[in-house]
């Protein structure tokens, strides 16, 4: 029997393919998203860090000086990847990593006092506001955290550890009885 | 309670997400130097107790280098430079 791993959700085994009921906290991890890693060339930093920021449709995660995450919400990977090509042309170097990273959607009243028994930083909206993203430690994974809203944060991990990562959010969302499925947008 | 460092690039985290390569503080022998000063370069390290300047990898937050100062003794932090920065005689 052959398997075809491409284009397979690492996930696929562990959820439902539907979404199912839905407690206050949830976990959802959305499928098909387009992700590229944005790297700027020598002292181009600003230049394609203003560029990022004037790209519309496309959210943008720190991880390191001169090095981002772009992620898109309509377009496949190749639009994502034609797009910042145009865009930062000769200013940066841009990888598809939508095969490579999986996204984690984690929203509720409780979300932060989940997280706070993963990772190490001071998650207040005063610390940590809306629109932030890092690179942090989450138990024994480094994942890009990133606060989407009062209470959602989105986690990108690499895909070999999204399994390890899923066990280790719901073991720390059981208190809260975390659910958890695949977002319905696919 | 976790040792804190403040990464420039990242803010204060805890030390776990930090890999610890050694003393800053080392300048490479000449190519021709006499293999006296290169067995002191690669191998003889002191240890000191107090204040000493180390080599941090921020690992699971940025990957930058950073140069740590700090007191091998009270875990007082003097200071934190992003490599690069600490090399080019630039300090933030
Ligand atoms: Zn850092």
């Amino acid at each position: 029997m052959t398997t075809t791993y491409i284009s397979r959700h690492p996930l696929e085994d562990r959820l439902p393919l539907e979404p199912g009921i839905r407690a206050v906290d949830h976990l959802e991890v959305p499928r098909g998203k387009a992700i590229a890693t944005v790297m700027a060339m020598d002292g181009e930093e600003a230049a394609v860090a203003a560029g990022l920021a004037a790209s519309g449709d496309v959210s943008v995660r720190f991880v390191a000086p001169g090095e981002w995450l772009a992620i898109s919400q309509s377009d496949t990977p190749e639009v994502l990847h034609r797009n910042l090509s145009l865009l930062l042309a000769e200013a940066a170097y841009i990888f598809d990593q939508s095969d490579g990273r999986v996204v984690f959607r984690l929203s509720g009243p409780n979300v932060r006092r989940i997280l706070a028994k993963g990772v190490g930083i001071d998650l207040h909206a005063s610390a940590f506001e809306i629109g932030t993203s890092s690179n942090v430690l989450c138990g024994h994974i480094s994942v890009n955290l990133a606060r989407s809203g009062e209470n959602e944060f989105e986690l990108i991990v690499m895909r070999s550890f999204a399994e390890s990562l899923f066990d280790d959010l719901r073991a720390m969302g059981r208190e809260f009885d975390l659910s958890a499925d695949f977002a319905a947008e696919g | 309670m976790a040792s804190l460092i403040h990464c420039p690039h990242c803010g204060v985290r805890p030390k776990e997400e930090f890999s610890i390569r050694g003393d800053a503080s080392l300048v490479r022998p000449d190519p021709e130097a006499s293999d006296e000063a290169w067995h002191e370069y690669v191998h003889i390290r002191a240890n000191p107790r107090g204040r000493y300047l180390e080599h941090w990898q921020h690992v699971a937050g940025c990957r930058r280098w950073l140069v740590v100062e700090r007191d091998t003794f009270t875990h007082q932090v003097f200071s934190v430079t992003d490599g690069a920065a600490a090399a080019r005689g630039t300090s933030r």
